[in-house]
């Protein structure tokens, strides 16, 4: 009777020599020593790396960005990377999911990639892609009014402005909203990881850990041109490299064949990605910002905080050192 | 003599009664201790003008209208001696202009004529309050009624002590500690103009009479703490406050021991006194010029005032901020480090507080760069410490501009230590989810006791 461990290992070993033939689907393959567990992920798998082509924002258009003086329009690398950075600020103050950021940000860069987009749209495209980025996610009670949205991101058009900003990019778009992101790629891989490994040192390989990390990684404009399986694969082999789980190198060396990505860019996006978040572990404060945060308080609170500086204050009397000030 | 005070029922405003509502708005109250014994008509010779007369005599005159002016006058009596307290009124004007211009009329034997018209003018008992319950924020001060004279006194003595010729050596045996008693007693005028005036006699006291600084010191820190500790009740505590500001500025480094214990043991009780709005402008300007002078005691003035942090009263805990701030911008970064642990965990639960007024006051600290450049160099330790409630005010606020503000500072935070950010929202979502799981058990457990009860009971019933 094989144990649960030996059969894992014995099915992914059955993924190697890659007895799934030419195409990708797993027919004819040996599923006695495999969990259904696993089938069902890489079936899941299979679909999304077949689907991401349709996802993936247009890459020559995003170049367009990184050379602002040829395109005519001041849109810049710095500018998309600021706007990312409020929407992050943004998710968090609302307690949204990575979800909500990582479809956000995606559907911003796909836009990006389409249309040529004024620096003072900006804030109103990324605030559309943020929403729509939200009704696609978060549960119906969790999602905020539009107003509330443009008040706290203390952004400067109406909510008017905002549908029509929203229909043209989902026409643009042509209307395909949820793909498979970057951070799908990563969870699958992770529970892939953690089902076809045998020791408990998968146990490190914290999913929130991670997350964190594709979210920095997210706000750097050079990983919008890479596909995201490809970023989700670095994260966890920069991780495992980290960790130093080196049992765990074989797993992701699997993977990396099966969706097809190119060692050479592993190792290259893998690098990237430890420059990134070195940089953001050890940044400090990035302030000031493009857009000066507004301070409104109530006026009784501004008359409070004017009331300190009327008072004229009488001449000053100088202590004398001699011993003259004694009581007689 | 009182004045009529409309008795309105108290109106009850959210059942809290609204004091305000109680006397219906009147003209300002006279009123004056100074009168005059029926019958005796005060007649005065009216004497030449100072200007008409040789410099020779000047001297001389000058005695004499003093004297004159040794005459009080009731001004309660509105119709009564009206002409002599015109002369007396221009007697007054007179010496007025003239102290400050004359050359040679102070002479020594006028010293005493000088402090003796004045006292006579100026030292008597106050009168005792219009109404027994008068509320120094809410009432309007009842004024003093020989005014006319009163105010040109206080003019002539300032300009007199002010004067070129002015000898501080001739002038001590008259200006003297008892003077000095009667002098601070009258700080206790409701009427703001005198006080006005008393301050600034006090502070040329205090200037030019170096041998009577520490007396005056000792008094103002009786009545402070009388005031702080039995009464609550003293109406010139902002003019002492003022003229205690212009001392302190004046303060010699290394500081004396009398001095820090002055800050520790009567500056910082003032705080806790319920009419504290009337003065805390100049309180906050005395602290600030103290650590100026000697930062070492940033510590224990945060502490002092983080002992006696309002909890009641939220205008007081508006002001308390405000002077925190004030302090704040002053404070040097390794004072700073000392109590920022205790001072943060203040403004966390301030920023939490329901009181709108409150929270936003603490949340624009944000906006203060000196702050702010503080916050940052030691964010390691203020983000956990203000994470919590920020975060939780985010949800939970009634008040959409507090929510505004909450996310200017959370942005703030995110993008000065964006690692610790992310580590802390994630351990306050695995808190609350314990939290809940906690909950969830208490519930389970409660349903089970209420299972048993009825079982018990049922097997109850069927035994009986």
């Amino acid at each position: 009777m094989l144990k649960t461990s030996d059969r894992r290992k014995d099915a992914f070993v059955i993924y190697r020599t890659g007895v799934w033939g030419k195409s990708r689907e797993m027919i004819g393959i040996d599923t006695q020593g495999a969990s259904s567990e696993i089938l069902a992920l890489v079936n899941q798998l299979n679909v999304q790396l077949e689907q991401e082509p349709k996802y993936q924002p247009r890459i020559n258009g995003l170049k367009v960005i990184e050379t602002p003086h040829e395109n005519g329009i001041r849109m810049t690398v710095q500018l998309r990377e600021l706007e990312v950075k409020d929407l992050l600020s943004l998710s968090q103050f609302f307690g949204f999911s990575t979800d909500a950021f990582v479809l956000a940000t995606s559907l911003l860069d796909r836009f990006l990639g389409l249309m040529k987009v004024q620096p003072k749209h900006l804030c109103c495209v990324g605030l559309c892609c943020f929403y729509l980025a939200v009704k696609a996610t978060e549960e119906e009670h969790s999602i905020p009014l539009a107003s509330d949205l443009i008040r706290i991101s203390q952004c400067r058009f109406t909510v008017s402005d905002m549908m029509r900003m929203e229909n043209i990019i989902l026409e643009k778009l042509h209307w395909k909203v949820k793909g498979p992101t970057v951070l799908n790629f990563l969870r699958l891989y992770h529970k892939l990881i953690l089902n076809c490994s045998s020791s408990e040192r998968d146990k490190m390989l914290n999913l929130e850990r991670l997350e964190s990390q594709l979210k920095a990684c997210n706000c750097r404009f050079i990983f919008s041109k890479t596909k995201g399986s490809i970023l989700a694969l670095s994260v966890l082999a920069l991780e495992v490299q980290t960790q130093k789980l080196h049992e765990l190198t074989e797993t992701i060396e699997s993977l990396r064949q099966h969706s097809k990505i190119n060692d050479h860019d592993l190792l290259h996006w893998r690098a990237r990605v430890a420059e990134c978040l070195a940089e953001y572990s050890s940044s400090r404060c990035s302030r000031p910002s493009h857009k000066k945060l507004k301070w409104i308080v109530s006026r009784r609170t501004s008359r409070q905080l004017q009331s300190y500086h009327h008072i004229t204050p009488l001449p000053t009397i100088p202590e004398a050192s001699t011993c003259t000030e004694r009581e007689p | 003599m009182s004045s009529p005070t409309a008795s309105t029922p108290v109106e009850k405003v959210d059942g809290f009664s609204r004091k305000s509502v109680r006397k219906t708005k009147q003209k300002r109250a006279q009123s004056s201790s100074q009168y005059k014994i029926q019958g005796k008509a005060v007649d005065l010779n009216p004497l030449p003008l100072l200007k008409d007369v040789s410099s020779t005599e000047k001297a001389a005159l000058f005695q004499r209208k003093l004297q004159q002016c040794c005459v009080v006058f009731d001004f309660m009596d509105s119709l009564g001696d009206l002409k002599m307290k015109e002369y007396k009124r221009s007697t007054l004007n007179e010496l007025v202009d003239f102290v400050a211009v004359g050359r040679g009329i102070l002479t020594e034997p006028n010293y005493p004529e000088v402090v003796k018209m004045v006292s006579f003018n100026i030292f008597r008992t106050l009168p005792p309050s219009e109404s027994s319950e008068f509320d120094p924020e809410e009432d309007e001060p009842s004024l003093e009624a020989s005014w006319p004279h009163l105010q040109l006194v206080y003019e002539f003595f300032i300009r007199f002590l002010e004067s070129q010729e002015f000898q501080p050596s001739i002038a001590k045996k008259y200006v003297d500690q008892k003077f000095i008693l009667q002098l601070l007693e009258l700080f206790n005028s409701e009427d703001p103009r005198e006080r006005d005036y008393l301050k600034t006699v006090l502070h040329r006291i205090y200037g030019k009479f170096l041998g009577l600084r520490a007396f005056i010191r000792k008094q103002i820190n009786n009545i402070f703490l009388q005031f702080v500790y039995e009464t609550e009740h003293f109406n010139g505590v902002a003019e002492l406050l003022e003229i205690l500001g212009s001392i302190i500025n004046g303060f010699a480094l290394p500081l004396k021991a009398e001095h820090k214990q002055f800050l520790v043991k009567v500056l910082i009780p003032l705080h806790t006194v319920r009419t504290l709005s009337l003065f805390h402008a100049q309180l906050a300007y005395c602290i600030v010029q103290f650590l100026e002078k000697d930062p070492a005691l940033t510590e224990s003035v945060i502490r002092g005032l983080l002992k006696f942090w309002p909890k009641t009263c939220s205008q007081k805990e508006v002001m308390f901020l405000g002077e925190l701030e004030e302090i704040l911008d002053v404070i040097e970064p390794t004072q700073f480090v000392k109590i920022q642990d205790p001072l943060f965990k203040q403004i966390s639960r301030c920023v939490s507080s329901p009181h709108f007024q409150v929270a936003e006051r603490a949340l624009y600290y944000w906006n203060n760069e000196y702050i702010m450049s503080l916050i940052e160099e030691n964010s390691a330790v203020i983000l956990p410490i203000m994470f919590p409630s920020l975060y939780r005010i985010s949800k939970e606020h009634w008040n959409p501009a507090i929510v505004a503000l909450v996310y200017n500072v959370l942005k703030a935070f995110m993008e000065m230590n964006s690692p610790l950010f992310d580590e802390l929202t994630a351990t306050y979502k695995s808190d609350r989810q314990k939290e809940k799981k906690k909950e969830k058990e208490r519930e389970e457990l409660w349903k089970k006791l209420r299972a048993l009860e009825i079982k018990k009971g049922v097997r109850k019933g069927m035994q009986s």
